[in-house]
């Protein structure tokens, strides 16, 4: 059995269907990314996981099924979400809204803290600025660590280098592997950026139009030379 | 966030200062100061709630109007005293509020605003037409009992209950709750990706504020002594609400206050040049331009200057 299982998941935005009888796992302790362009699904792919969409399908965490559960339940069973960077709370500082976060597991708030401060040292230092006046990759930052103050075992990370200098992308990388191998944590990322996505991930799934379209290791998605062409950017190989 | 010992001190010396206030100004300085107290405590409740959540309030006149018409029906029709029909009229301010809460489950944005327009309005008419012998139809109550005679009591009164109202919603959005509420405002799915429950988060804010608002008209018929549908479920009171918590710096406490006696005294100071509604229209362009200019209100301008001013000395003394 699979930490995390998605099995048949269909999601829709009113009548319109965003992804269509998805199959995903992953193996506790995994990294795993969704690949796709604009307009796949990848960002509906979580959101129906944490529990925002109508969804057909099951999803199943350690045996147990969220489907149907509320949000609040899903996260407090040790699913953190962080979303886009752009879904942050603009007006207010870093440390509250990692405050937010913080919410379902307000026994831990001063370890998670401690946490979030020592992956991250800059949010440490602009705790009190307002994140609307932070840049994108400190945004990043606390869209991670808002996540990770509700206690998680799995976080859905959404398009972490979007936009991102890449300098920052091999921060923002250092820290999931981090967080990986020395906090256990199993991580699902979704990434426009393939190249960023392969380096991490053991597993990739290619989503496009809301279906998954291939799957494989790195290795296995790598020598694809139809893929290679369509999200690796550079057919020739190094 | 956090509550520092400089909030508490200035909390202290405005309340002194207020306190004092009876000594050295007149009797109809103090009437207009009253009508600021009542603006400011209904400007509270609607930011509590629009100011924070975002969900934009356009009928709170009708849950103050809940506090004020239960109040006066109970003590006025039925004999109640004043001490029973309050706490009522409370309660059913905030059954009010429950009702307000319906539709923001499902709509946001205009159409929840829209909403709750037309539960202004719908209560204006029922008022009028659903036994007008117990509700007194248009012409509405007079003679209703008041707590305390005198503008300097009822100066002190209003005032007090103002400043328990401020000082505890000011603690209250200190806390986890006013965060949480401030998040929904700016992104509620958000709020519910990191596993809150926003609909008891929106409830508490709706209940919030219906209890401030119910607590505030309930006082505000017994200091009047009268009421009526007319002067209630208007649509210049609700912008005077509206534009008091925005002009001072919506999302505070200190915000709503400082809006509140802003308008009171401006329209007051008027008063001899403008007679009419056209008061009306000066206080719009000055809002304008001060949205145009600090969206944030005049608490943000003075704290802006304050900065100014501060960083100036540092200049000067280095």
């Amino acid at each position: 059995m699979a930490f995390l299982e998605i099995e048949g998941l269909s999601a829709y935005y009113g009548k319109a269907r965003a992804l269509h009888n998805v199959d995903i796992t992953v193996e506790k302790g995994e990294i795993v990314a969704i690949i796709g362009a604009n307009g796949a699904g990848k960002s509906t792919l979580l959101d129906s996981i944490i529990g925002l969409t109508s969804i057909r399908g099951d999803v199943r965490l350690d045996g147990d099924s969220l489907t149907g559960l509320a949000s609040s339940a899903i996260v407090e069973r040790g699913v953190g979400y962080a979303p886009e960077r752009f879904n942050l709370f603009p007006y207010m500082s870093v440390l509250d809204n990692l405050m937010v976060g913080a919410y379902t597991a307000r026994h831990d708030t001063e370890r998670n803290l401690e946490l979030v401060f020592d992956l991250f040292p800059r949010l440490a230092e602009r705790r009190n600025q307002e994140t609307y006046t932070q840049s994108g990759g400190e945004r990043q930052m606390v869209s991670l660590g808002r996540a990770l103050m509700t206690n998680p075992s799995l976080i859905l990370v959404d398009e972490p280098t979007i936009g991102l200098a890449p300098k920052v992308c091999l921060d923002i990388a250092a820290a999931l592997n981090r967080l990986n191998q020395e906090n256990g944590l199993t991580i699902l990322i979704t990434e426009q950026n393939a190249n960023f996505a392969m380096s991490l991930a053991s597993h990739l799934h290619i989503l496009e139009t809301g279906e998954v379209r291939m799957s494989g290791s790195a290795e296995e998605l790598g020598a694809n030379p139809e893929l290679k062409k369509a999200y690796f950017g550079n057919t020739h190989g190094p | 966030m956090g509550i520092r010992w400089q909030h508490l001190a200035a909390w202290a010396v405005f309340i002194i200062f207020m306190l004092a206030l009876p000594e050295f100004v007149s009797k109809g300085t103090l009437r207009t100061i009253i009508f600021a107290n009542f603006l400011a405590i209904f400007a509270i409740s609607w930011d509590v709630l629009s100011g924070r959540t975002g969900y934009i309030s356009f009928g709170h006149p009708f849950l103050i109007g809940i506090g004020a018409y239960t109040s006066a029906i109970l003590s006025y029709r039925f004999g109640f005293p004043i001490a029973l029909s309050i706490p009522l009229a409370v309660v059913a301010a905030m059954i009010g509020g429950t009702l307000f809460f319906l539709p923001a489950l499902r709509i946001r944005g205009s159409y929840f605003a829209l909403v709750t327009l037309a539960f202004m309005e719908l209560m204006y008419q029922l008022v009028q037409v659903i036994r007008p012998d117990i509700t007194g139809g248009t012409r509405g109550i007079s003679g209703v009992e008041t707590i305390t005679r005198g503008a300097v009591n009822n100066f002190y009164l209003s005032f007090c209950l103002m400043a328990l109202v401020a000082f505890s919603m000011w603690l209250l959005m200190k806390s986890r709750l006013g965060t949480a509420l401030s998040a929904i405002g700016m992104n509620e799915e958000s709020v519910r990706g990191s596993g809150l429950d926003t609909t008891k988060l929106k409830l508490a804010a709706f209940m919030i504020a219906a209890f401030v608002a119910g607590l505030g008209g309930a006082f505000y018929v017994h200091y009047l002594g009268s009421i009526a549908p007319r002067a209630l479920f208007d649509i210049n009171f609700l912008f005077t609400i509206i534009v008091a918590a925005l002009i001072g710096g919506a999302s505070t406490i200190i915000g709503p206050m400082i809006g509140a006696f802003f308008l009171t005294f401006l329209l007051e100071y008027l008063r001899p040049v403008l007679p009419g509604a056209e008061r009306y229209f000066i206080y719009g362009g000055i809002a304008l331009i001060l949205y145009m200019y600090q969206p944030k209100g005049i608490y943000e301008v003075a704290k802006q200057g304050w900065g100014r001013i501060q960083a100036a000395r540092a200049g000067a003394g280095s």
